[in-house]
């Protein structure tokens, strides 16, 4: 088991493309300003669906937009 | 604060009000011990019901002409996981009172203590619902 978080870059990356607005982001992936407030500020995990959609407005891998930083724990068996 | 968190609130203080004032009104009387069909508590529960209409229908008129410029969008997938998890919870709380009105309180109550508990648990799991809406918009509310 992992303990750690999600975080994105959504915000950067709003930057670089033209200081697109949160409710643009929203309405070319079909959620709401404020659902991309949350997901920006990082309160709402979205769901893989829309991660996909975020990541292919801005055309780049999932992977650059968001981010695991979790720590692995280890098992008592070692394993 | 987005338009459905406006109507969140809304309807939780509309069921707050309105069937808030109802039930400190039948606290006080003396007949929800008269056996039915006693029509007073009746007339009360109409009145809390068109009270909550009132509120309602004002404070739906007020977010319209008050906000006119503001989103109305349709219901997004936090939107759904928020009411989802808000269903869920009121559920357990209406399944809790249904138990507890229809399997225990024949043996001690009856009348209109019996319909006034029902009642109660019915607006308890919708006060819960909204609740629950309204906690998860602030607390997913970025600052």
């Amino acid at each position: 088991m992992t303990q750690g978080s999600i975080s994105n870059r959504i915000r950067t990356l709003r930057f670089m493309n033209g200081e697109m607005s949160q409710a643009e982001l929203g309405q070319r992936i079909g959620l709401t300003r404020q659902t991309i407030a949350a997901i920006e500020a990082g309160k709402y995990s979205p769901s893989l669906e829309a991660a996909f959609r975020i990541a292919q407005v801005f055309k780049v891998p999932l992977g650059e937009v968001f981010q695991w930083d979790g720590e692995a724990t280890s098992s008592k068996d070692g394993s | 604060m987005s338009y459905r968190e406006r109507i969140a609130w809304l309807s939780l203080i509309a069921m707050v009000v309105a069937y808030g004032s109802y039930f400190s009104l039948v606290a006080q009387g003396p007949g929800s011990w008269e056996p039915l069909p006693h029509l007073h508590p009746l007339g009360l529960f109409a009145l809390a019901s068109i009270l909550r209409v009132l509120i309602l229908g004002g404070g739906h008129l007020y977010l319209r002409f008050g906000f006119p410029q503001e989103e109305r969008p349709p219901l997004d997938e936090r939107d759904r996981t928020i009411e989802h998890r808000a269903i869920s919870a009121a559920y357990y709380v209406l399944m809790a009172g249904t138990i507890l009105v229809g399997c225990f309180m024949p043996f001690s109550a009856g009348g209109w203590t019996i319909v006034n508990a029902a009642i109660f648990w019915i607006v308890a799991a919708e006060i819960v619902h909204y609740s629950i809406v309204v906690a998860s918009y602030r607390v997913q509310a970025a600052s």
